[in-house]
């Protein structure tokens, strides 16, 4: 009898215990002990750190999309320093779906002390998550993007890791072979030139990566404000009103472009629905694939895939604005900031500065880096002839309008879930429905655009 | 009786059998009962009232918009596609009963091997619904010159000379969407089998005794021995087949993720939730499918107090 109640309450035991930690274990926390200990490359100096205080051991939760850096352990590598001067202790909690989990975390007061900041949490709501870091004024010479998470009052809650500049990868090798000398310069010399690659080598001209549609084919929409030559292309969306796919602004021709190559079954790959990100990195190294619209960002982890770095390259926006030049969007990445529920706001706050400023992660992974006086990272040598600019800061009383006419309009120019017009752009360019389908899906989000625009800004 | 006792103080009470009895059982129910109200109740009633409202996934400043989002789901063309491919998979699951109900009445009959026969239809259905997609989209593939090799439907129908086809083609929607109600038919159809084995193997042997002595062919036989006593099994199994056909989710959202025309009502609610960032109008979608089940399941309920001669079998629904 004894017996087996000390058999029932040990089973009793095992099941709660099982049960906790079934709990404890959830999230996708970065285990260094699992990844081998990784330095920081000779190649990238770190900024010294200043006055540092003595933080006590404190620990520090910072919640990043970079699952990639997390696990092969160059995150902790690179914040080895920074640890040491603090004498705290930076925990990576990497989210491979980074949005959508972050933001269903940000439903409770728990959501890391540093996260990079979701882009659906709407700028009038950043005082309501995130703890201010200072004022445009005090950090604008500083670092670039500063306004990016910027509140009508000013304040700037988060800081952006790295940016990108927006253009479009291609194989060098490919493209030579192909007795292509220099980048297009315009759309036509774009396609003329993936009509040439399709006819002269053996690679996939265009490779669409269909299956991740998702977020592959929103690598396009970062094309627009670059298209247009107007770095204040957004503003003027807004207060001069023109059509969203005007045929002399920005959307128009990024997505003829993209609707031209999709309608053309010889320059992209036949079987769309079975692309392979992974496999597509290794791919294009070996120079089966010549060319894809991704962001700059891509380029380091390109590189890290092909047996010839040197063959990745990165050209500016094949389309040229109506002053005869081209024109490249610098733009940042995820921005940095502290939870208003942290215990270590202070500590917090060093670490963004720190992070963001003198860490070198950003140079390491080709992005340019958000310091102001930092200089371009090399892959982005193509551009000399393009002019680089920064999207304009939104003026008081347009701010987060963009943002509630796109959502208020369903258009969702940053989306791509199944009823998005770039899905169904691709989709009909894939049928071969030509040029009357295109006009009509843009009209019709010309026509939602236009309403909810109406709408909002009255 | 128990006036009596409880006058001996409440102490004693506990002790007796009867309060033994409820104190248990309040012990035992207590958990269960937190787990399902905190886990279940209160986030279902949250999810109606988040249906009346405009809102996003992080709740703020939330605005009530009555029936909004109930008349974009009805009036939308883009919602409304989900329902028109529930159709492709609801006439997908008729084929389903019928074929599982050819393939049980084989079973039922004498042949060799019957056991393995069983096994092997059943075997899908005890699979990961991942896992079948998986298999599923290497073996649609169309394969891509220089790059991957061709699926094995393509391998196959190239050993007669048939050049590779594209399954997913964005020109022929329905071409896709019924190979996705191939892979769904494949992995249910087992239990659908099973199912109708058992109604089959209980039915009374007297009665094909009877028959074969009356010269009844095989056809005869079922005609009006096996499908009159198994009819409820199979009202049973088309009801379900609605619930079915509403709520299919992983097979497409693996292999197409909703795209070419392939949206299912479920991965439009998650897309709505999660990508599109409404979550008022997605509760209203789950509401809707809560209410469309529940009317099925009403229905059914009904449909079996009528018939409800054989209640061993009605119990075995039940568990389904």
């Amino acid at each position: 009898m004894k017996a087996r109640r000390i058999c029932a309450g040990a089973i009793a035991l095992a099941l709660s215990i099982g049960t906790l930690s079934a709990f404890s274990s959830c999230g996708n926390t970065g285990d260094s002990s699992k990844s081998e200990a990784k330095k920081v490359p000779d190649t990238i100096s770190q900024g010294e750190i200043k006055d540092a205080f003595d933080a006590e051991g404190a620990k520090l939760e910072v919640l990043t999309n970079r699952t990639d850096r997390v696990n092969d352990g160059t995150l902790d590598a690179f914040t080895d320093a920074f640890e040491e001067a603090y004498n705290c202790e930076v925990q990576y909690v990497g989210y491979t779906d980074y949005a959508g989990d972050v933001a269903t975390r940000m439903g409770t007061d728990d959501y890391g002390d540093v996260l990079m900041i979701p882009d659906d949490v709407k700028i009038e709501d950043l005082s309501s998550f995130f703890e201010p870091i200072g004022t445009y004024d005090e950090l604008k010479d500083t670092y670039r993007w500063a306004d990016k998470k910027m509140d009508s009052s000013k304040n700037v809650y988060g800081l952006a890791y790295g940016g990108t500049a927006t253009g479009v990868l291609y194989n060098r090798a490919v493209w030579s072979e192909a007795g292509i000398e220099t980048t297009p310069k315009t759309a036509d010399e774009f396609i003329a030139d993936l009509k040439q690659i399709a006819e002269k080598t053996e690679a996939i001209p265009y490779y669409t990566n269909y299956k991740d549609a998702n977020w592959t084919i929103t690598q396009w929409q970062s094309l627009v404000i670059s298209a247009s030559g107007n770095s204040g292309y957004e503003n003027k969306l807004l207060t001069d009103k023109p059509e969203l796919f005007a045929e002399d602004g920005g959307y128009y021709p990024v997505y003829k472009l993209m609707y031209d190559i999709f309608s053309d079954p010889a320059l992209i790959e036949e079987d769309h629905i079975n692309t392979e990100w992974e496999s597509s990195k290794v791919w294009f190294g070996e120079g089966k694939i010549a060319t894809m619209v991704m962001g700059s960002w891509a380029i380091g982890q390109f590189q890290e895939k092909a047996e010839n770095p040197d063959d990745i390259g990165y050209m500016p926006v094949p389309i040229t604005a109506a002053d005869g030049k081209q024109y490249a969007e610098t733009s940042a990445d995820y921005c940095l900031g502290i939870s208003k529920h942290s215990e270590n706001k202070d500590l917090a706050k060093k670490y963004v500065e720190w992070f963001v400023k003198d860490s070198g992660f950003a140079s390491n992974e080709g992005m340019i880096p958000t310091a102001a006086d930092s200089e371009l990272p090399d892959n982005l040598s193509e551009f000399k002839d393009a002019v680089l600019f920064e999207k304009d800061v939104t003026p008081d009383e347009l701010l987060g309008k963009f943002d509630e006419i796109d959502k208020e309009s369903g258009v969702g120019v940053w989306s791509g879930d199944t009823d998005n017009f770039k899905i169904k752009l691709a989709e009909a360019a894939f049928a071969g429905k030509g040029e009357d389908e295109f006009n009509k899906i843009i009209s019709d989000v010309n026509k939602k655009w236009a309403d909810a625009e109406a709408k909002v800004l009255g | 009786m128990k006036r009596k006792k409880n006058s001996q103080g409440l102490l004693y009470w506990m002790k007796t059998y009867d309060g033994q009895k409820f104190y248990t059982s309040i012990i035992f129910l207590i958990i269960p009962v937190a787990l399902l109200v905190m886990f279940t109740f209160i986030p279902a009633v949250n999810m109606v009232t988040y249906s009346f409202q405009d809102r996003d996934q992080f709740g703020i400043n939330p605005e009530f918009v009555g029936f909004k989002n109930y008349v974009t789901i009805f009036t939308d063309p883009d919602y409304l596609i989900t329902f028109k491919n529930s159709l492709y998979y609801l006439v997908g699951s008729f084929v389903q009963q019928a074929l599982a109900l050819l393939l049980a009445s084989i079973l039922c009959a004498k042949i060799r091997a019957k056991g393995l026969f069983k096994g092997v239809l059943f075997f899908p259905y005890l699979m990961n619904g991942v896992a079948v997609s998986i298999i599923f989209q290497r073996f649609f593939m169309k394969g891509q010159r220089g790059l991957s090799p061709e699926g094995t439907l393509n391998s196959v129908l190239g050993l007669f000379g048939i050049d590779p086809v594209m399954w997913f083609d964005p020109t022929r929607p329905a071409l896709a969407n019924c190979c996705l109600v191939f892979v769904s038919l494949w992995r249910y159809i087992g239990f659908d089998i099973i199912m109708y084995i058992g109604a089959i193997q209980s039915i009374n042997p007297d009665l094909y005794e009877a028959s074969d002595l009356d010269g009844a062919n095989p056809w005869q036989r079922f005609r009006y021995i096996v499908f009159p006593s198994i009819k409820p099994i199979i009202s049973l199994q088309l009801i379900l087949a609605v619930k079915g056909a509403i709520s299919v989710f992983e097979i497409p959202y693996i292999i197409t993720a909703g795209n070419y025309g392939t949206s299912t009502f479920v991965i439009k609610t998650i897309e709505t939730a999660f990508k599109k960032k409404s979550v008022g109008l997605a509760s209203a979608m789950a509401v809707v499918l809560l209410i469309i089940i529940i009317i099925v399941t009403l229905i059914q309920k009904y449909f079996f107090r009528e018939s409800d001669d054989e209640p061993r079998k009605s119990r075995r629904k039940g568990a389904n």
